[in-house]
């Protein structure tokens, strides 16, 4: 598109945004009918103990934990009911992890994956993705490309450049080929960010995340990287899929990401998780400014990088920024 | 022989006869198939398979800074990227490991033809030769119009490319007897290293080496380069801030910038201005362009005005009217430039040179194709006027920066 506020753009845009507007807790209204729906909730999920040791022999901790925030998320009598709230059995679903720098924990993704077959969803229709094949074995994942069991792998699988597709989608200000996997291979999107800084968005959470569903992620870093997160998961290839936000904070960073930094390493012991993926990384960024105040920082706004992404979002309608208006319940 | 060693071996007679068969008909443009499956150069007829890269290659990248935790600085280009650790510029093929910089595309080639020089396009660089033209995935920046999106708007991991060292180059260059290598058809200024290098080594075995570029680079990695270029071609993209920030995702200033430091060098350069209806073409636009031209760089460096194609994320908007590189062209001359041309207009008058002062045929083009040449030791036959131009490859390997 030649200029960026033409009439047909503006239009495309408006019409988006009023589409995506109810989009994150849609089902949920489905599910449960107006009265019991969720306002923007967000739960922040943590047990001491995930904080220390490895994390590999908490997996069981991890699980319940995970059940337990989505059973206070969805107001379910039980962790599958929880889930199947969310989910339907004939979902394909993808989970969309974060493997550059510091990444998501495989067994943050477990959980996840047993949450879904509660849900009734089975191992074949689940995917664990990320851009490349590579990233995704240095983050300690197991490869599996077969149709047998849950599908892990990058969307450089295939072929060079075939795992992306051909032609460039419009998106507000970005212009993009989307990742095959998000476009075609799955109905449902869950984003597993991991709590982390980022020396030019401010925070890389489950929106920035989708950074990684385009090519050319690279050409979208000024101005905080805003709209252009915004524009990305606008688009109806991750806004229409996405249901669910689990961001990893077992392993969490406050400072000089997004790449591994020993030096500010930190943990929540938990999760944060929520429906409203607008609301779910709102409350992540607080927790990382929280923690840049206890360590002698500044926030990050003060430090030139605001989040703005959040409130950009927020002001498109896809869902709730303002903390005051989030429901936040600590499990 | 199907392969990559159809440009990396010895021709035999046949691939002499498809070569020259093809360069004739060069008028496409190079074409990368993203899917990966074929990576083929469409306008040599020739194409490059064999060991391709699996991954990126990794080597030290020239013009940067360290800065605190872990974090670079890119002084190549003006965009001057801030890049964290484990992430990449602007480009997209230059990354941070662990604070230290690295090129990903050093010799990673994803598009090599044999292309007449009129194709970069180069009208007073030895007419009728051939150059040897390669690339790398990447650009700095993003023109919304641009015809080889497909490998300058990604990344070398999502382009086939082939590993090929500035020592093989120089070979297969040697090997189809092109006098010229170009660095072309993305953005070279994002193979710096590798450009660099190569055209330092092809002026030792007598090779020239031409850089067609978006001028979008900083002055001392420019000035370094230059003493192993021996020409040009900068795309004008416009000569409005607005059309470089909505179009090109760019500054204009830098690039006036860049022009300066070319015209103070004293290497030869031509200019390139690709006219989108509406977007660029006012004719006030243009005349503030031509004047400028003339007052920062004098009558003689060549302006082609040439048609734009509707592509990437341009495709609602017509092909330039020739009507209208007609009037860009005759507002140029009239500016004061002497030597512009109409391109992408096959047949057009405007694609013929003309000498300057008394409007002789100099050389007649069809296409990429010369029909003939009656520039004689540099001058017009006519009236002897000198022609400026590279007319011999003596002439371009002469040519030493002034400053």
């Amino acid at each position: 598109m030649p200029r960026q506020n033409s009439r047909r753009q503006f239009l495309a845009q408006v019409g988006a945004v009023g589409a995506g507007t109810m989009l994150p807790t849609s089902r949920l209204v489905a599910a449960f009918g107006e009265a019991t729906r969720p306002k923007s909730r967000v739960v922040v999920a943590r047990d001491e103990a995930l904080a220390h040791g490895r994390l590999n022999e908490h997996r069981d901790l991890l699980s319940k934990l995970l059940d337990a925030a989505m059973q206070r998320l969805t107001n379910a009598p039980d962790a599958a009911a929880a889930w199947r709230r969310v989910f339907d059995p004939g979902d394909r679903v993808g989970i969309k992890v974060n493997t550059l720098g510091l990444s998501t924990q495989p067994a943050v993704v477990d959980a996840i994956v047993n949450g879904l077959k509660q849900a009734g969803v089975p191992d074949e229709k689940i995917i664990i993705w990320d851009r490349f094949d590579v990233e995704l074995a240095r983050a300690g994942y197991k490869l599996n490309k077969s149709s047998q069991g849950v599908q892990c792998r990058g969307t450089d699988a295939e072929q060079v450049g075939s795992g992306y597709e051909r032609q460039i989608e419009s998106s507000g200000r970005i212009g993009s080929c989307f990742s095959r996997i998000a476009t075609h291979q799955i109905d449902v999107l869950i984003s597993v960010p991991v709590l982390k800084d980022h020396n030019l968005a401010g925070a890389s959470l489950g929106m920035k995340n989708f950074y990684g569903a385009i090519h050319n992620p690279n050409k979208y870093h000024d101005h905080n990287c805003d709209p252009y997160i915004v524009d990305v998961v606008s688009h109806r290839y991750i806004r229409d899929k996405w249901r669910l936000t689990v961001c990893d904070g077992t392993r969490a960073q406050y400072n000089a990401g997004p790449g591994r930094h020993p030096g500010f390493a930190w943990s929540i012991g938990g999760l944060v998780v929520g429906t409203d993926y607008v609301a779910a990384d709102a409350v992540a960024a607080d927790l990382l400014d929280a923690q840049r105040k206890v360590k002698g920082l500044k926030a990050l706004a003060d430090d030139g990088r605001p989040a703005k992404h959040i409130s950009t979002a927020a002001a498109r309608g896809l869902g709730e920024a303002d903390l005051g208006k989030i429901d936040r319940i600590e499990v | 022989m199907d392969d990559l060693s159809n440009l990396f071996c010895q021709p035999t007679r046949r691939d002499l006869m498809r070569w020259g068969v093809a360069c004739g008909a060069a008028g496409a443009l190079c074409h990368i198939n993203i899917e990966g499956a074929v990576a083929q150069d469409v306008a040599g007829g020739l194409e490059l398979a064999g060991p391709r890269l699996k991954g990126v290659v990794r080597h030290p990248a020239m013009f940067w800074e360290k800065l605190d935790e872990n974090r670079v600085k890119c002084v190549l280009c003006p965009r001057e990227c801030q890049v964290a650790d484990v992430e990449r510029g602007y480009c997209g093929v230059r990354e941070n490991q662990g604070g230290e910089y690295q090129t990903l595309v050093y010799g990673a080639l994803c598009s090599a033809n044999v292309d007449p020089i009129e194709k970069k396009p180069l009208f007073h660089y030895q007419p009728g030769t051939t150059a040897f033209s390669i690339a790398t995935a990447g650009c700095n920046i993003e023109c919304k119009f641009c015809q080889n999106w497909q490998i300058s708007q990604f990344r070398p991991e999502q382009v086939e490319s082939v590993p090929i060292d500035p020592d093989r180059l120089i070979a297969a260059c040697k090997a189809r007897q092109s006098p010229t290598i170009a660095y072309t058809y993305s953005e070279p200024v994002i193979f710096y290293e590798y450009m660099h290098d190569t055209a330092a080594l092809a002026r030792e075995h007598g090779i020239g080496s031409v850089m067609i570029s978006n001028g979008y680079i900083q002055e001392e990695p420019l000035r370094r380069l230059c003493r192993h270029l021996t020409g040009v071609k900068i795309d004008f993209k416009a000569f409005t801030e607005k059309f470089y920030a909505e179009s090109c995702a760019g500054e204009l200033k830098p690039v006036l910038k860049v022009l300066d430091v070319v015209k103070d060098i004293g290497i030869w350069l031509e200019l390139v201005v690709l006219i989108v209806p509406t977007l660029n073409d006012s004719p006030d636009e243009i005349r503030r362009m031509g004047e400028w031209v003339i007052e920062h760089l004098g009558p003689d460096v060549p302006m082609h005005f040439t048609r734009f194609h509707p592509t990437y994320r341009i495709t609602n908007m017509p092909r330039t009217p020739v009507s209208t590189l007609e009037r860009c062209r005759r507002i140029a001359l009239d500016a004061g430039v002497h030597y512009v041309y109409a391109g992408n207009v096959p047949m057009h008058p405007g694609e013929n040179t003309y000498c300057h002062n008394c409007q002789h045929e100099l050389i007649r083009r069809l296409g990429f194709r010369v029909r003939f040449n009656r520039i004689t030791d540099g001058k017009c036959p006519n009236c002897g006027t000198n022609i400026p131009g590279v007319w011999s490859q003596e002439q371009a390997l002469a040519f030493k920066p002034r400053t």
